[in-house]
This record gives C-alpha cells, structure tokens and sequence, in this order.
C-alpha cells in the first residue's frame, strides 16, 4: 500500500512516501517559511523524483492537530484536495501520537508537547514497549505547571523522552525534576515527521478504524480556554 | 512614558521615533477608545516604514499584512471575544513572525505576549491633543 502522509501541525513541514513498510521518500523542512508556499511543491517534487504519481496513492494520512491553526487547516485542506479528484481514503492522526512512533525503539514514556503558548503545551503520554506505542491519556492542553506535577507524581521513576516543538520549553520545567531520568529526543527525531504520521495510520488500520473520505477529514482543535476555565475552577476550589 | 501630541504632526513624529526603535519581531497593543486615534497612528507608524498605501482598520478582515522594511500584522480584535475567537485568527502564528500592531488590546489583554509594547492612546483637553502613555 502507498501512503502519501503529511504534517503542517507546527513551524516543520514534512511529506513522505511509504510502500508497505519501505519508506521510499521523505521532505522534512523546520524553516520559518509559510506552509501554503512550501506544501504542494514539497509533494510534488517528492512523487517526481520517487517516480510515483497521486493516481498511484492508496491512502492519505495527515496530522489533524493539536498545532498550530494555520499549519492544521493547510495540511487538512491539502490532503482534502489531493483526496477528493480520486476519492482516495484518508487517516487523521493526532500530531501528539504521531511524533511518538519518532521513537518507536526506544522502551520509554514518551512526553510530547507542543508549544501552545502563555506556558501551556499540548501534551499526551505515551508508552512505547516492544516497538508498541500504548496511549497513557488523551491529548490535552495542560499548564506546565500541571504537567510538571503530574510526571513528579504519576510517572516517579520512568524514563521519559521529550518530543515536539514545546519539548525544549517543558524540559526547562523539568529541569530539578529528579524522580525521573528525563531527556530531550535528539534533534533529527524531536519534531512531526511525515514517516512517523503513516507509520501511526499504518498502526491504526491495523488496529480495525476505518480511513475516512475526504469529506469526513476534520481538524481537531483542542480548546484552550476550557483547559483554563477547568485551572481557574481548580485554583479557586483550591483556594 | 507619556507623550502629548497636540497635533497629527506630532503623532506622525512620535511614530517616527518608535518605528526607529523597531526590529520587526515585536508585538505593539494599543489601548484606546473609538477616535483616540489609532488607525491614525498605526497609519504613520506605516508610513515610518515605508508602507504608504492600503492601511486601514482591519475591523471585518481582522487582520491586515503589509509589507514595508518587515513585514506588519495589523489586528483589529474590536470582535475577538474569547480565546477560541483568537485562535481561530491565526493569531499565535502571526506573533514573532513580524511586527504585530493590536488594536482593541483591551479584549485579548490576557493572551498578549509578556513582552508587548503596551500602549494606551487617550484624549487630552483639546480637541485635537492626544495623549499616549505606555502601560504595564
């Protein structure tokens, strides 16, 4: 099977083709450079030069958030396109979950973060054994603060990998954590990538959902300001 | 800081001042009441560098980019309630990336980068004297 796979989430871009489990190509670029300039000649370049063409695509997998809005909407509505002139069936995938499988032979707890910025990330905990990515909670926007205290309490003792673009801000959160060995994931493996995001939809069909039509393919936004409301009222039960 | 401009030429040359101070990654939050003259001064702080055409209230866009010695982000937030509102701007996408100028800061004061110029614009005694001081 062919998976033209996508992420925009965040300040990186990435395309990648994979046939079966080969990957045959990927462009990964982490610039300042707008996403709805980049995008679509980052595919084509990469059918072109791997000699495959979207009529030769038998899924479309892409990031659908948590990220940024703008580079959600562009990678949703691009895999959306590319989808609808051949009805081609597309995989949504969290961006969160996808930078997990950067990691896939490592047996930790993997921390991915996203800036989300006013020191908040988008976060989820995963936990990758034996080539396994075992989802520990669903994504979330979460204060630092909070996170900080929940891996001191719930995760005491584990190996945990950071990922993502809010890896490096959450570290310094971290940093006088000592219940945890806690590290950063090196630079290669630390943002989206577009080979993890099939290898995730690979994962998920494997494990019965069924890929989507292009009409159906929805960005997830988290909401921010119920992640806040719900600090408020804790603080203020607290109080 | 508090600067009293008595006529539009001294707003054009306290824009001129600031502009000079810019880098183009900072984000400038007005504050400030209809006509105390905002547009007016985002319009000459503009024409500082060098964007002469097309700046106006981005009241129903939201957002207006222009491009003069770096890029500008003008925002009108004057119907930005909440922040799902703010998000669905691409507002978080925009700060850093060039000089982001908000107006009606008074609705997303909680969501303003801590490092924001923050500036409120007020009436003076006259008619014509306006009043700029910067906020914490």
């Amino acid at each position: 099977m062919l998976i033209l796979s996508i992420d925009t989430s965040a300040t990186a871009a990435s395309v990648a083709l994979t046939e079966d489990n080969k990957l045959l190509g990927e462009f990964f670029i982490n610039t300042d450079f707008t996403h709805s300039r980049t995008l679509l000649p980052m595919i084509s370049n990469l059918l072109e030069i791997v000699g495959k063409s979207t009529s030769d695509v038998e899924l479309l997998a892409v990031t659908t958030g948590p990220g940024s809005f703008t580079g959600v909407r562009i990678g949703v509505a691009t895999v959306k396109g590319i989808a609808f002139g051949d009805d081609l069936p597309c995989m949504g995938v969290s961006t969160l979950e996808s930078m997990a499988y950067n990691l896939i032979l490592t047996d930790c707890v993997v921390c991915a973060a996203m800036d989300a910025r006013r020191d908040q990330v988008y976060n989820a905990m995963f936990r990758i054994k034996y080539g396994e990515v075992e989802r520990l909670c669903e994504d979330r926007a979460i204060s630092l603060a909070d996170l900080k205290s929940e891996i001191s309490g719930k995760y005491n003792g584990e190996h945990i990998i950071l990922v993502g673009d809010g890896a490096k801000l959450t570290m310094r959160e971290l940093m006088d954590l000592k219940t945890s060995f806690i590290e950063l994931a090196p630079e290669p493996l630390l943002y989206q990538r577009a080979s993890s995001v099939a290898q995730c939809a690979k994962h998920k069909i494997k494990n019965g959902e069924e890929p989507k039509k292009s009409a159906e393919l929805l960005p997830s936004y988290l909401r921010l300001s119920q992640a806040e409301r719900e600090r408020q009222e804790k603080l203020l039960n607290n109080n | 800081m508090e600067y009293i401009a008595k006529t539009l030429s001294d707003t054009e040359a306290f824009a001129l001042r600031l502009a000079e101070t810019l880098k183009g990654n900072e984000t400038i939050a007005l504050f400030g009441d209809l006509g105390a003259g905002k547009t007016t001064f985002v319009r000459y702080l503009c024409k500082a560098l060098g964007i002469t055409n097309g700046v106006h209230s981005p009241t129903f866009a939201i957002v207006n980019e222009y491009m003069g010695k770096f890029p500008v982000y003008h925002f009108d937030m004057y119907r930005i309630t909440d922040e799902d509102d703010l998000y669905s701007t691409g507002y978080y996408d925009y700060l850093g990336k060039g000089l982001v100028i908000i107006e009606w800061s008074e609705n997303i004061e909680d969501y303003l980068p801590k490092d924001a110029l923050k500036l409120e614009l007020r009436y003076g005694e006259e008619e014509n004297t306006r009043i700029f001081k910067g906020k914490k």
